[in-house]
């Protein structure tokens, strides 16, 4: 009996996921599918699946709206972007949980009381530091604005914080300096946090839409896939089967990214302590 | 290398950890660093490695003047208690590390950890990670990682107390093993006495920062400065009866009969503590000299602990098993002239004939 109010339980469990799943899945798959069909094909539904799969939508839309500059931008500012901040990150949270100098704390918890402030009302801040620094309109500007994040000092220092002092004794005594013990040590250790917060950061540089609409209104050179596809949707017409090309060239590289650090993320999120 | 300390100080706000510690360390010897938690022998360690600045004083390596280096240049190996390995990294790497640092090349620094992975017998777990590791494992891990940049000094932060029984006797031989391979000069925390007798050379035993007595480690036992040293190395614990000297015999508080001490340089009428090791007591047939009687019984191995009571008094005292008593026999007491000391009841300290 108990056997099988088990299975029940686990079925029950399972059907919860999958629906879930699928719920989340469903868009993407639309998206996909249509990309490959033809326009009349879409429109009239007359077949759930493509007749044949047109790979040709994806060279028009790859041609027509001047996708190889967004994407070559995308990838430039990303790739600079999560470099940058890693950087600055790794850098913040050391000194934030292991050096010692008067008010850090206090600092650190201003710092973290700003993340409160609305992205939205920073945009103008920043619009004018960008100004004033003549970026406007050059590619920079959609980077040094992103360079640092309270939120992911905050997760980094969190973990530095349960690395115990004896480890860093330790390298002291084996001869490392501070800086040394940072990069031979603490970030080798960090390694699955570093990846899900580089993967997070990837993530939001790829799909930032707002800040590069504003910035690359003076210079569609400087255009990035999101804003990208949006204007290739006023651009190119009403073709819902390219539209849907575009959105499949901007997503696949994210997805790709997932795939390759899954197992990195699982261990960063799921991790709580420093065991051992 | 020898190792010698001056008037060391270390002091948090209002506590001294440390008070005016002056001692020379012999090299090549293993050293211990015993007493109660509390007693400063910990914090010693740490200024001796260079983690924690010195309040006041001086150590000296050889003739350098090592007080205000920073721990990477002082040449100095650290065992810590939680063995504090790199999680990361492999046996292998871990012990490598040092050498690294130091740019040692890498052919070179492999063949040198191989080396003593081997001496500490851990060289078929190079490829494991720490977690994959016993502690027993760990801790000779941590040992070679100390070892490998060939330190002048080697210092262990009490190394065994995060092992189970069994494994800690095998490690403290390991450890007595490994230092007289190496002939590295070796100090060791400990506030277990049997551990720190057993091992070393010498033993420093403190108390509440102060040094009380530092000796080689059988002068500890055979010959305490004063009451606190008798008290804390022994065991059984030495026998204390308080009481009065009084022309050359020691008058105890717990009951009539006085016993024959000799002549020592104390007032008559003094208040002292006379204190007899359990194997200094001699136990008779009942005659004419002190009589107690035999409350219980121990045999631990061919000799029997006797727990002898007069008055308020008790004394142990142990018995060849086959002459040893019965419970409620009355017997007669007297002390050999070794393993018996007299000391100040107020101040502890020891007075000698």
């Amino acid at each position: 009996m108990k056997n099988r109010t088990d299975r029940v339980k686990s079925f029950m469990q399972y059907l919860t996921l999958f629906i879930g799943a699928a719920i989340m899945f469903l868009p993407f798959f639309w998206m996909i599918n249509s990309s490959f069909k033809t326009e009349k094909e879409l429109l009239s539904f007359q077949s759930f699946f493509p007749k044949q799969l047109l790979i040709d939508n994806f060279r028009q839309a790859w041609e027509m709206g001047d996708f190889p500059r967004y994407f070559g931008n995308s990838v430039f500012v990303t790739v600079v972007c999560v470099a940058l901040t890693m950087f600055v990150t790794i850098l913040a949270a050391y000194g934030f949980s292991k050096l010692k100098f008067p008010g850090r704390d206090l600092i650190f918890t201003v710092l973290v009381s700003m993340m409160m402030i609305p992205y939205e009302m920073l945009m103008l801040t920043n619009y004018e530091t960008i100004r004033h620094m003549h970026l406007f309109g050059k590619i920079w500007s959609l980077i040094v604005p992103f360079t640092s994040s309270i939120f992911y000092t905050y997760i980094l220092r969190n973990f530095f914080l349960s690395v115990p002092d004896s480890l860093y004794q330790s390298a002291r005594i084996d001869g490392a300096s501070d800086w040394q013990y940072l990069w031979e040590i603490m970030v080798p250790m960090a390694k699955p946090s570093l990846v899900t917060i580089a993967l997070l950061d990837a993530i939001t540089c790829w799909n930032s839409f707002m800040w590069t609409m504003l910035m690359s209104s003076g210079n569609r050179n400087i255009r990035t896939l999101p804003f990208g596809l949006t204007a290739f949707t006023s651009e190119a017409g009403v073709h819902y089967n390219l539209w849907m090309a575009g959105a499949t060239i901007v997503v696949i590289p994210m997805i790709v990214l997932f795939l390759f650090c899954r197992k990195s993320i699982i261990t960063g999120v799921s991790r709580g302590g420093l065991k051992g | 290398m020898e190792v010698r300390i001056e008037d060391l100080v270390k002091r948090f706000d209002d506590v001294i950890a440390v008070n005016k510690v002056n001692a020379t360390f012999e090299s090549g010897k293993l050293i211990a660093l015993l007493g109660p938690s509390g007693c400063g022998k910990s914090t010693m360690l740490n200024m001796l490695s260079g983690i924690m600045p010195v309040t006041e004083g001086k150590i000296y390596f050889d003739d350098r003047d090592v007080t205000m280096l920073s721990p990477d240049k002082r040449e100095v190996g650290l065992v810590f208690q939680n063995y504090a390995l790199y999680p990361h990294m492999s046996v292998l790497e871990n012990i490598c590390f040092p050498l690294k640092i130091k740019r040692v090349p890498k052919a070179e620094r492999i063949e040198k950890a191989k080396e003593y992975a081997r001496m500490v017998h851990i060289d078929d777990y190079l490829d494991r990670l720490p977690k994959e590791l016993s502690g027993g494992q760990q801790q000779r891990v941590a040992i070679a990682r100390a070892l490998v940049k060939q330190p002048k000094l080697l210092l262990l932060d009490e190394p065994l107390s995060n092992l189970d029984a069994k494994l800690r006797v095998e490690m403290r031989e390991e450890i007595r093993r490994i230092q007289r391979e190496s002939g590295v000069t070796t100090v060791f925390v400990t506030h277990d006495q049997e551990e720190a007798t057993s091992i070393s050379d010498y033993i420093m035993l403190m108390k509440l920062g102060v040094k009380q007595q530092f000796a080689k480690t059988r002068n500890l036992y055979n010959d305490p400065a004063n009451l606190f040293v008798a008290d804390f190395i022994g065991n059984p614990t030495i026998n204390q009866l308080h009481g009065i000297y009084e022309k050359g015999n020691f008058r105890p508080d717990a009951y009539e009969n006085a016993i024959p001490i000799g002549r020592y340089q104390i007032e008559d009428g003094s208040r002292v503590v006379f204190a007899s090791r359990p194997e200094s007591v001699i136990v008779e047939k009942k005659n004419g000299k002190t009589v107690m009687e035999v409350e219980e019984t121990y045999v631990s191995g061919k000799d029997t602990l006797c727990v002898l009571k007069a008055g308020d008094g008790r004394l142990r005292a142990y018995v060849d098993n086959d002459s040893a008593p019965q419970e409620k026999d009355l017997v007669s007491v007297s002390f050999r002239d070794r393993g018996v000391f007299v000391f100040n009841e107020e101040s502890g300290e020891r007075y000698y004939e």
